[in-house]
This record gives C-alpha cells, structure tokens and sequence, in this order.
C-alpha cells in the first residue's frame, strides 16, 4: 500500500540567508506559467482542490507563495509536489488567471532534474520507451483481445523511442528512497 | 465526414476492453467509421510529470501519424483527450511547434496543425447529436436512475475544446445520458475528480477521492454511475473492492461506461457487444430494470 508521507508543515521562519530569489525566475522561464506574478494568495485554488480537501498539507496557494519567495530547495525536495490529481480546477477557476497547473509541471521537471522524482514516473517512462504504453505486454490481454476478436496491438515502437531520447527523459534518475 | 483514427489509449485496450468493445459497437451503429492506427503510441500525460517536453513530443508524434492519414482523432480515454487537445493548442506557438518537428523529423513525421481532436462522447453530441440518438432507441430505460461523471480531462482546459463545455457547469453527458430515457441523478460531488492520475504516487489519497463521491451517490437512489474514461471507470468499479476490504465498507455501485448505457437503449447484445460480463461490480440489477 503506497501511502501518502506525513512530514511536519513547515511552520518555522524562514531565514532569507537560505532563499534563492533566482527561483521564481527559472520558473518563469517555463512556458506558460507567466500568471505567477499576478498571484495575489486569494486561496481560490487551493479551495477548489480536491486533494487539498483530503490531505491539506498539498497546498498549491502555499506552494506558488514559496516559489515566489525563493524556497527552492524546500520546495523542490517536497513530496507534495508529486500529489496533484491533475483536475485543474486551480487554473480553471484562478480569477487571476495563473495557471497553477502548469507551474507545478515546470516544478515537477526541475525535482526531476535534481533527482527527486518518484520512481513510479521513472519506471513507467522505461516501460513506455520499450513498449509504447505505459503497462508491459502481458499474455492475460493478449488472449483476451483475441477472444473478443479486439484487434492485435503492435509491441514495440523504436522510432518512439528514438524521438523520446532526444529529449533527455530518458535520463533522469528517480529519488533514492531513504526510508 | 464521420470517420476517424481510433486512439485507444494505454488502459482501456488491457484492462477494460468492454469499452473498447461496446465504443466500437456504437460507432458502427451511427456509420461512425473507425480507423486503427498500429503505430499509435501513449499519450504522453504522465511524462509531463518529469518533462513537459517529452509529453508535447508524444503526443505531436500521435497527431501527426494521423495527419498522415488526413484523419481527425477519436478518443475514449478521457486524459488522452486532453492531452492531445492541448498539445494542439501549444503547438500553435511557431517556436514550440518548430522544436518539436525538429525531433519529429528524425522519424519522418511532421505536425501540420490540420487535426481535430474529439472524445467519443462528443462525436455522438455533435456528429450524431441527441435528435437523431432519440429517434434511434428501442428499449425502455426509464427505470432507471443514473448519475454521470465527466472526467476532469473531457472538460479540461476550457481553451483547449473550443468553449464546447463550461467546464463547471457541464451539459453534454447529461444530454446523452437523457436521450437514452434513463433518469438522471443530481448530486452535490458530480465534479469529484476520480484521483486516477494520483494512483501511481498515492492509492490512499484516490480511496478518499472516491469514497466521497461513493458516499454521496450511496445516500441517493442510484442504479448506475456513467462515466467516459476507462481510469475514472478503474477508480470508481474496480477500487470498491478494494476499498471495502482496506477500509470496511459495503460499497457496490455498478458502473458504466457511457456506450454501454447508450447500446443497451439500442438493443445491444449485452454480453457480446457490450461486455457487460466483464465488470467486477456486477450490473445484474441495471439489466434487470431494463425492458
């Protein structure tokens, strides 16, 4: 059972010795996620977000305010950054039209770079360069599509995979587990 | 011109094939023509996760095998409508779009910019539309009683279909489900996100997305939850078993897929063209109310 971790909110004060105020600029440098600066902390997606609502330390009003601030480390190694259900109301429903989304994709990928990602998201990219889909081929579908005479899926996409390595994905490193 | 690549997506072909099964039964139904497409490859949503690039890439290599073909997509999987409507929509950017050919080029592959993408659903709404669906169904479903559930990338981003749905306030499934003379529920979490995409990182965080829809729906009369995503369809049916066990619950709330509901008005073969049989929360009791 893959439960969510638990870490103490970050409530103690922060030292500005310890801010990287180049942060919120290599964020921007992603496209699309230029409303950043418009954020003014109304709350309005961290209220419509559902996993906020079942576990409120995932809390993207929270999350864009430490980007904003610097909190580059603290914000990058967090596991909660890995917890968005992908709904979009955030984005959908920000009267200042930030979109949050797709800050937190820019966040996500720069964790990644740092080797922070999840390795669940690292093994289904190996499984999607070998196969083209995100679950290896087992005989339990195959038989199955034949039975239903669904037709016959095609294993294996090598130009798939010569495009995705051209990308650099293929490299990243998952977070070493020190649990 | 009702003909389109079918793109099946990961899940749906190996893990729920009866809305593979009952999608291709109405297709054929409506004239709707469905082309295969071997050299399809996933979507790409979940790499965006590690890298934004790689997701464009993957879904532009599948945009533009069809465009060879001079075909628009048809979808059933929910997340790969809007991954691929989006992709769409930022590859109108001339830098984004040039980059990405670029690595495209390596295959042999170009993306033009001349594709539509459409979820089944929509291609039963606006193709077909609702008048000539009602004037389609045989049997009587008025007995029973239905709550729908959208998927959150049927409707998300907004800018990205066109205007076709206000994304919280949403109208299309409500029509189809209507039209087949099944009643529907109104409910207070109809806009719930199933949590299916979560499900890799947190299983416990997708079992309390779900238990609170389940909830709700369980304090209502409700035969069936429709749906149009074969994840919100594994989160909300096959996760109730699992759920009763993990956190003693009684859940068994049938589930189904829109063109199952809309084959059964029609006279579908429930088994066969269906594959009703398939389901692990059975739908004995929706059938029985059918006459």
């Amino acid at each position: 059972m893959n439960k969510v971790k638990r870490t103490p909110e970050i409530k103690q004060s922060v030292s500005s010795s310890e801010l990287e105020p180049n942060f919120k600029s290599e964020v921007l440098a992603h496209t699309d996620v230029q409303g950043l600066n418009a954020c003014f902390s109304c709350g309005t997606c961290s209220a419509g977000c559902p996993i906020h609502e079942v576990f409120p330390e995932y809390n993207p009003k929270k999350l864009a305010k430490m980007v904003s601030l610097g909190m580059k480390r603290q914000v990058l190694n967090s596991p909660y950054i890995w917890y968005c259900a992908t709904c979009r109301n955030c984005e959908q429903r920000c009267p200042q039209n930030v979109k949050f989304f797709n800050i937190l994709n820019a966040l996500k990928n720069m964790a990644a770079k740092e080797g922070y990602a999840p390795a669940v998201w690292i093994e289904q990219t190996k499984q999607v360069i070998k196969t083209g889909m995100v679950f290896p081929t087992e005989k339990s579908w195959v038989k199955k599509r034949e039975e239903l005479s669904l037709p016959f899926l095609k294993e294996g996409h090598p130009e798939l995979k010569k495009i995705i390595e051209l990308t650099g994905i293929d490299k990243i490193k998952p977070k070493v587990d020190t649990e | 011109m009702n003909k389109y690549a079918l793109f099946l997506g990961c899940t749906t072909p190996t893990k729920v094939f009866q809305y593979e099964l009952a999608s291709r039964w109405v297709c054929r139904y409506f004239g709707i023509e469905l082309i295969d497409i071997e050299d399809f490859v996933c979507c790409g949503i979940n790499q965006v996760n590690l890298s934004i690039e790689t997701g464009l890439l993957m879904a532009a290599m599948n945009l533009a095998l069809a465009e060879a073909k001079e075909l628009d997509i048809l979808t059933l999987c929910a997340a790969c409508t809007g991954a691929l409507a989006e992709t769409i929509e930022k590859l109108n950017d001339v830098t984004i779009r040039n980059g990405i050919n670029e690595k495209l080029r390596n295959v042999g592959l170009e993306y033009k910019g001349k594709i539509k993408v459409k979820h089944i659903s929509r291609v039963l709404y606006e193709d077909i539309g609702v008048e000539k669906i009602k004037r389609e169904v045989n049997k009587d479903l008025s007995g029973l009683q239905v709550a729908p559930h959208y998927g959150c990338h049927y409707l998300k981003p907004k800018s990205a279909f066109g205007g076709f749905e206000e994304p919280d306030n949403p109208k299309s499934l409500h029509q189809l489900i209507s039209v087949t003379g099944a009643h529907l529920v109104e409910y207070e979490t109809l806009g719930l996100c199933c949590g299916g995409k979560v499900f890799p990182v947190s299983e416990n965080l997708v079992d309390s997305l779900v238990q609170k829809k389940l909830d709700d729906l369980m304090n209502k009369e409700v035969d069936a939850m429709v749906l149009q995503c074969q994840t919100c369809y594994l989160m909300y049916s096959d996760r109730q078993k699992e759920i009763n066990k993990e956190y003693a619950k009684l859940y068994s709330l049938p589930v189904l897929l829109y063109p199952q509901l809309l084959g059964l008005a029609l006279g579908a073969n429930p088994v066969k063209e269906l594959g009703l049989n398939l389901h692990t929360v059975s739908v004995d009791r929706v059938l029985e109310k059918i006459t």
